[in-house]
């Protein structure tokens, strides 16, 4: 019997020991320092501010919603899981109600409690901050008139603090609002958090890491937040813990050194998209051990401002889309880039392939002679990255045979939407634009890119200032409805619709790619496909 | 050879040439002065051909882009830009002169004809920027240095603040400022993503580079008898200036001019490399350098030519430079003499 139980242990240890192992199925190791690069500094660091994907994946372990998207790859990363929150909320059958609970014992980077007062000051703050996130939460009742106020606080966000319960009111039902709940926006922060933009010293996290030096510009590094362990991390199921101790990004603005040091192995991971002459070779070279494509659900286009001259003109609005190529626009982007011509990109529920504009320069030139804008004078801004640099000039050209006088404005990436997204800037004629979709909606591309309740003077994210009533009537009826095959058709249709219009002269969706060292386990990496590259599932061999 | 005017026999004061035409000669004999200065003429004509190549030979504009274009060498059709965007390498003479530098990137632009057009936007950038710098440079320093008290204290103390910052830093920090909404200064507005944004940088910049020595000069040539008597003949401070002082400055004028422009030359490349000076999509040869710099594995030509562009011009103008200053400075009459061999070591005539 004794020997029985022997073998009874040693085959448990066993077990235990083939299921560790299973585990960790890469056999990699914790802990550790891994040194990355970005090509510009993320437009901000301060969640309530972030609008890229740059700044996403630099804030993802870092900055928890209520509700957060799954750290999966893929389809699986379009799942909405409960963070911050004990579970998904629940919604009234009316659909405007929704009611979460915070866990009970959370705590900040520094020590100090999570409380469910934390969340409506966090929404506070970013409609103060005139924050780009603000139009997916307008619909909160008496969030439209704080937003125009700042002052008396939303009426429609009911906190306990000792219950942890927040409630949210809408004023109409929301089909898109669980989806919005996790994005980075709304990111819990201390009620007490100085409402300015806290790039250069970011505030404390709920996160499994924490921020723990900033210098703007030139990078910033992350640490373990030391709460995650003790608390955040035992109530939270869905965010991996992570596995390195520290991560230190720095900002090599020119992508070839930063391919090169990733080589080299002085670096362990670019976040940037690896430059085009360059692509095919790392391509052959590494892909498989520490390359992989990824593929995104992104739209890249010129918008072109519908409210002045020349581009209130539709015929001019439809004569650039004409004589845009894509094939050109495909070779600029070397093979990264796979053309499209409408709002929705191929991924995305909704998407239904349709061509408008086929290209055709001498159509182009006789919708142009036709409309004989009065003003030729046209700015093209761009943000100073390659190749969307080398897309706006190309677009510069176009635009010069069609008969303008294009001048180009190439501007540091972290200025770009500051900049572009203040409607005081002088001449917003047209400008270059990516977008990756915020959650798994098609709402994602429409409510704040091209609905006329996007449109802000400050933070403005419908760059074309299109303001059909009945299209936005249309977005927001679709955006109180729940998904389904029906709302997808009309969706497709919305694109259509929106075309026809021409408010945006888009060009194609994008694939990214992930490079690291050798250093690193490339196969446990995580690439979500609203946040990017997922620091916590980082490893090295 | 020309001999040298001898003293007459009879003690006569010397008849000699002008100091302008001792100079000219003294530079005629300075070997590596007049190659400099061939060199850059050359690089001048280079720029300046740049219509007449783009017109007739590439039959291509600077900024026009070819991305699907094919072209046509010994017979055979080559795409300009490979389908996953490395553009093709120089072509000389194969199609005619058309990219005989090759494309300079995904946008397959002639990059002969960037180099050409990038010449004359460096070239014309730092010769008036240097225009700028030494004439207002000479101004302050004149008037700082004539009148002395206040208006000295006044120029040199904001020169003295201009200098304080890092050269590159305050153009840098000018060029993002003006990056949007230009220049308006009064009447004067400069749009931005103008090619006089980087002029006006260079030359408030490098101002107090000119001034300081100039003002150094003038309060010692103040002292001398020659003012003094033209004071005393009731010539006024302008008269002065004009007339006794801004002669005598000359030569340090054109030796400060030549080495503005050197220095001009490079601080419009490192700007339009940052991306404050020259805007996209117009070239410079600091600009070509940024954009090269992406390719720089597999096409490195397009960073290599204008570097190699930008050396030459600077070399060619410090030399040229060094030579004026030699030739024009009384203080290195004897050291260029025996080099030139119209002297002894001693001083005495060949």
């Amino acid at each position: 019997m004794r020997k029985l139980h022997a073998a009874l242990a040693i085959l448990g240890v066993v077990a235990a020991a083939l299921v560790l192992a299973s585990c960790s199925s890469s056999g990699g190791k914790e802990g550790g320092t891994l040194r990355g690069t970005y090509a510009s500094f993320p437009d901000a660091l301060d969640p309530a501010l972030a609008r890229t994907v740059e700044a996403w994946t630099a804030l993802y372990d870092t900055y928890l919603p209520l509700l957060t998207y799954a750290h999966a790859d893929g389809q699986a990363g379009s799942e909405v899981v409960p963070a911050l929150a004990e579970s998904l909320p629940k919604i009234s059958a009316d659909g405007k109600t929704y009611t979460l609970t915070l866990h009970k014992g959370l705590k900040y980077s520094d020590g100090t409690p999570v409380k469910a007062s934390d969340f409506a000051a966090s929404v506070e703050r970013m409609f103060k901050l005139n924050s780009g996130g603000s139009p997916f939460y307008t619909g909160i009742v008496g969030a439209e008139k704080f937003a125009e106020t700042k002052t008396g606080g939303i009426p429609g966000i009911k906190t306990d603090d000792k219950t942890g319960q927040i409630v949210i009111q809408l004023t109409r039902p929301r089909g898109t609002f669980t989806t919005e709940l996790a994005l980075m926006y709304v990111a819990v922060l201390p009620a007490d958090t100085p409402v300015k933009n806290l790039t250069a010293d970011p505030p404390p996290a709920t996160g499994p890491y924490e921020i723990v030096k900033s210098e703007p510009g030139r990078g910033w590094s992350y640490g373990r937040n030391p709460q995650w362990e003790k608390t955040n991390g035992k109530l939270i199921s869905s965010v991996p813990g992570g596995h390195l101790d520290k991560i230190d990004i720095r900002v090599v603005s020119n992508p070839s050194t930063q391919v090169n040091e990733v080589e080299r192995g002085s670096s362990d991971w670019m976040q940037t998209t690896i430059p085009s002459d360059l692509y095919n070779g790392v391509k052959e070279k590494y892909e498989g051990s520490q390359f992989r494509v990824e593929p995104t659900i992104s739209n890249y286009f010129f918008w072109m401002n519908t409210t002045t001259t020349p581009f209130d003109d539709l015929k001019v609005r439809q004569a650039v889309n004409y004589a845009l190529n894509g094939a050109a626009m495909e070779r600029i982007y070397a093979g990264t880039l796979k053309a499209n011509q409408q709002v929705l990109p191929p991924g995305m529920p909704g998407h239904k392939k349709f061509e408008l504009y086929p290209y055709d320069m001498a159509k182009a030139k006789k919708l142009i002679a036709e409309a004989n804008p009065s003003d030729r004078d046209i700015t093209v801004w761009v943000d100073d990255e390659d190749p969307n640099n080398k897309a706006a000039a190309y677009y510069q050209g176009v635009l010069k045979k069609l008969g303008f006088n294009a001048k180009l404005k190439e501007i540091a990436a972290e200025d770009f939407f500051p900049l572009t997204g203040n409607l005081s800037t002088p001449d917003l004629d047209t400008g270059w634009l990516d977008w990756y979709e915020d959650y798994p909606h098609p709402n994602d591309f429409f409510q704040p890119l091209l609905s006329g309740e996007s449109i802000l003077p400050v933070e403005n994210s419908n760059f074309a200032q299109i303001d059909d009533p009945k299209l936005n009537a249309k977005i927001n009826r679709l955006g109180e409805e729940a998904l389904g095959p029906k709302q997808e058709a009309e969706y497709a249709e919305l694109d259509r619709e929106y075309m026809e219009q021409a408010p945006w002269a888009p060009y194609g969706s994008r694939t990214v790619s992930t490079f690291v060292s050798d250093a690193v386990d490339l196969e446990d990496i995580v690439f979500n496909p609203t946040f990017g590259q997922d620091l916590a599932s980082f490893q090295f061999k | 050879m020309a001999e040298e005017p001898q003293p007459a026999a009879t003690g006569a004061p010397r008849v000699g040439a002008g100091p302008w035409s001792v100079a000219l000669r003294r530079l005629r004999r300075n070997r590596f002065a007049l190659a400099s200065l061939g060199l850059f003429a050359l690089i001048v004509l280079f720029s300046l051909a740049a219509p007449l190549w783009a017109v007739h030979v590439a039959h291509t504009g600077p900024n026009t882009t070819h991305t699907l274009a094919k072209v046509e060498v010994d017979g055979e059709k080559r795409e300009v830009v490979d389908p996953t965007g490395k553009p093709t390498g120089p072509l000389w003479l194969g199609a005619g002169g058309r990219f005989f530098l090759g494309a300079d990137g995904s946008l397959g632009r002639d990059e002969m004809v960037r180099l050409m057009y990038g010449g004359r936007a460096s070239l014309f950038i730092s010769l008036i920027a240097a225009l700028i710098t030494t004439a207002v440079g000479a101004v302050l320093g004149l008037l700082a240095g004539y009148f002395r008290g206040w208006p000295d204290t006044l120029i040199s103390r904001t020169l003295d603040v201009i200098w304080a910052f890092p050269v590159l830093l305050l153009a840098i920090a000018l060029g993002l400022v003006l990056a949007v909404g230009g220049l308006q200064i009064g009447p004067v507005t400069i749009p931005s993503g103008s090619i006089w944004i980087p002029i006006m940088i260079i030359g408030v910049v490098f101002v107090t580079y000119t001034a300081r020595p100039v003002r150094g000069e003038v309060l010692s040539l103040r002292e001398k008898e020659f003012v003094e008597a033209a004071v005393a003949q009731g010539a006024g401070p302008v008269r002065v200036m004009s007339g006794e002082l801004l002669p005598n400055l000359w030569s340090t004028i054109i030796v400060f001019f030549t080495i503005n422009v050197a220095n001009s030359m490079l601080l419009e490349s490192a700007l339009s490399f940052l991306g404050v000076g020259v805007q996209p999509p117009d070239a410079s040869w600091g600009t070509m350098i940024a954009s090269g710099s992406n390719l720089i594995k597999s096409a490195p030509l397009l960073t290599i030519l204008p570097g190699a562009m930008i050396l030459l011009t600077v070399l060619s103008l410090n030399v040229l430079g060094d030579g004026l200053r030699d030739a024009l400075d009384p203080k290195s009459k004897l050291r260029l003499e025996v080099h030139t061999g119209l002297v002894e070591a001693d001083g005495t005539p060949v």
